[in-house]
């Protein structure tokens, strides 16, 4: 495949010759690629129970106003990544496989040293399970041992062979999408290719839903999980919803990361899902399966367990208000990173007991929400109006052509082809406000409402809003509070 | 503004691609006086080094969040004297090993590959920032020692 500019680069259906010309690539990336059987995957997926697949868990779910929960976790070895997943598996409703960050970068020969090396060990020292070295064949060994839905949770530019490889195992979700597991997870990949690569999974999850297999689809909500104000992921969150669909996929969720502020995290997910239908019905779709996920705190924990638990819980508590489908769970041992399937099972129960008494209240309507709701909306609309001008109807080239312009910018990303001009930090309510707007086209009214915000709060801690401020709202949560104020 | 004195190469070593506390290390660092020749994140030992290099740099700042610090900075030590570096600082931080270590254990553990200093990520930037120009100057001392011994051995 040639490099696809952003005037190549357009949302359309990959037609099937250029799909199974570039698969046949794409299976030989890989030793493992050449297991990838897909009329055999078809068959496993039908010859799964309901029990099992992710679409079934999230339309119940839907239907009966539950939440779902769901941990992350991911080992080395095949072994033990099921006895991790069997330990969380009464827990928690539906089971993740976080991949290791080599596989993440398609440096299968790292993931092959730590999978020895880990067997050396005789402990995981990789960051999570490495489903391209371990094939068709331990993924299969993997799905047929867990008793739940399982999905793939990593943060892959290029995740074409691991797609290939983990749904004709039986995995029935792929998390992620071309411009959220680029821009906070690469420094080089243009974004023209991973959404390119991304229209490749989408359309191998479209092969899928053609033979009646439905594979859930997630983008990846919180982005650098760092001060991203609503607007942002949700942009991001749309484009791929629309991306995927346009490949043929049909149960999508879209994901939103805490924030901090009660009212700002209820509004944000309830807007996603407004949203979500807005655009997707703009653009000629109508036959979909929607539902939202929410993330708790994706940004920095306290190390001090009973703090990190509070921390779980007000995710817990605004995830449930806001009506989430799913809530992706965080633990007790954040802050030092992987955490034990006891940290992860803790995590799990802090989250269910929140949300059951969460549930036992009626739906929650207050101003704030209302305002926060509204306000977000106009930001999305003032964003996506103008991809949409840029790429002159095309959403994909839009995409492109909106980080060029720095008109799309997500706070803190390491990729270079993102601007990084937009600078967020906290009103003094703790909401996420637009510091600096860079040259996100928001409307004069609603960047002078951030700027009173911002100032209210300046005016409050007697200092002016610097970048001094945005590096204390960083480090806030780990140091127990919500907003960086001055000692 | 940035003291030539000291100057020293920044980054998030490996496949790691968490960017946020790297850029927050930059921002502190730098009006306290050190030059940061910032290489961001993935950054291969050589990359380290190659920059090293190139800028005269007394130190290398390694970060790791991601868990395979250990995997990734194997080694690293023994690299800097291949190439000429047997005594620049190396300084790492971050959560360096998967799951929850006892700190004083990693430490030593890194310590042992040959790391001066090893920090929690919960360190304060301005403690490690003194620490930094401290260790600097000290080195800066000792070699110009060197360089005298040196060269009252050729005067005589």
């Amino acid at each position: 495949m040639t490099e696809p500019s952003s005037h190549e680069i357009e949302n359309r259906k990959l037609d099937r010759g250029t799909y199974e010309h570039e698969r046949d690539t794409v299976l030989q990336t890989w030793h493992t690629g050449k297991d990838v059987d897909f009329a055999k995957g078809v068959r496993r997926h039908h010859e799964m129970p309901d029990s099992k697949k992710f679409s079934v868990a999230l339309a119940n779910a839907e239907a009966a106003h539950k939440t779902l929960l769901q941990p992350r976790a991911g080992v080395a070895l095949i072994r033990e990544q099921i006895q991790l997943l069997n330990d969380l598996s009464p827990h928690c409703d539906v089971l993740p496989t976080t991949v290791d960050a080599y596989t993440r970068h398609n440096r299968y020969e790292e993931a092959q040293a730590g999978i020895d090396r880990s067997r050396a060990a005789g402990t995981s020292l990789l960051n999570g399970f490495p489903p391209v070295n371990h094939g068709v064949e331990g993924c299969e060994r993997l799905v047929d041992n867990v008793s739940k839905p399982i999905q793939v949770r990593h943060g892959t530019p290029d995740a074409r062979l691991m797609a290939e490889i983990t749904l004709a195992s039986g995995f029935s979700s792929f998390e992620g999408g071309g411009i959220s597991y680029n821009i906070p997870y690469s420094k080089n990949v243009p974004l023209a290719r991973s959404i390119r690569h991304w229209q490749y999974c989408d359309r191998l999850v479209g092969r899928y839903e053609e033979e009646g297999v439905s594979i859930n689809r997630e983008p990846f909500g919180p982005l650098t999980g760092t001060l991203v104000p609503p607007f942002v992921s949700h942009a991001v969150a749309l484009i791929e919803g629309l991306l995927a669909l346009e490949q043929g996929v049909k149960c999508i969720t879209l994901g939103y990361g805490q924030a901090g502020n009660l009212s700002q995290d209820v509004a944000a997910i309830r807007s996603l899902r407004q949203l979500g239908h807005h655009y997707f019905r703009e653009f000629g779709h109508d036959d979909y399966a929607l539902s939202t996920v929410f993330h708790q705190w994706m940004g920095g924990f306290p190390e001090i367990e009973a703090r990190a638990y509070s921390v779980i819980a007000l995710g817990a508590a605004a995830a449930k208000f806001g009506g989430a489908t799913k809530i992706i769970v965080k633990t007790p041992h954040e802050a030092s990173g992987v955490p034990t399937m006891e940290a992860n099972r803790a995590g799990l129960q802090a989250t269910e007991q929140m949300i059951n008494m969460i549930g036992d209240q009626g739906y929650l309507e207050t101003d704030e929400i209302a305002q926060e709701m509204a306000l977000i909306e106009r930001e999305v609309h003032a964003v996506m109006d103008k991809v949409i001008d840029l790429g002159q109807g095309d959403i994909a080239r839009g995409a492109v052509r909106a980080f060029e312009a720095g008109v799309m910018d997500i706070p803190f990303a390491p990729a270079s082809v993102n601007a990084g001009r937009l600078t967020p930090v906290r009103d003094n309510n703790g909401a996420i406000r637009v510091f600096d707007q860079g040259s996100i086209p928001l409307p004069a009214d609603v960047i002078a409402f951030h700027k009173e915000k911002i100032a209210e709060r300046a005016a409050a801690e007697g200092r002016d809003a610097s970048f001094k401020m945005v590096v204390d709202d960083v480090r806030a949560i780990s140091a127990s509070k919500l907003i960086g104020r001055p000692n | 503004m940035a003291d030539a004195r000291f100057k020293v190469v920044l980054g998030v070593i490996g496949a790691d691609c968490h960017a946020v506390g790297n850029k927050i290390i930059k921002s502190v660092l730098e009006p306290l006086g050190i030059d940061v020749v910032n290489l961001g994140v993935m950054v291969s030992q050589d990359e380290f080094i190659d920059a090293a290099v190139e800028t005269g740099a007394q130190a290398i700042l390694v970060s790791s969040i991601y868990g395979h610090g250990e995997i990734d900075c194997a080694g690293f030590r023994g690299r800097c004297v291949e190439r000429g570096l047997a005594d620049i600082l190396l300084y790492v931080g971050g959560n360096l090993v998967i799951g929850k270590r006892e700190f004083s254990a990693v430490e030593a553990m890194f310590k042992d590959m040959g790391f001066d200093r090893v920090f929690k990520p919960t360190v304060d930037l301005e403690e490690v920032a003194e620490l930094l120009k401290a260790d600097i100057s000290r080195k800066v001392l000792v070699c110009n020692d060197d360089h005298e011994v040196v060269e009252l051995r050729i005067a005589g």
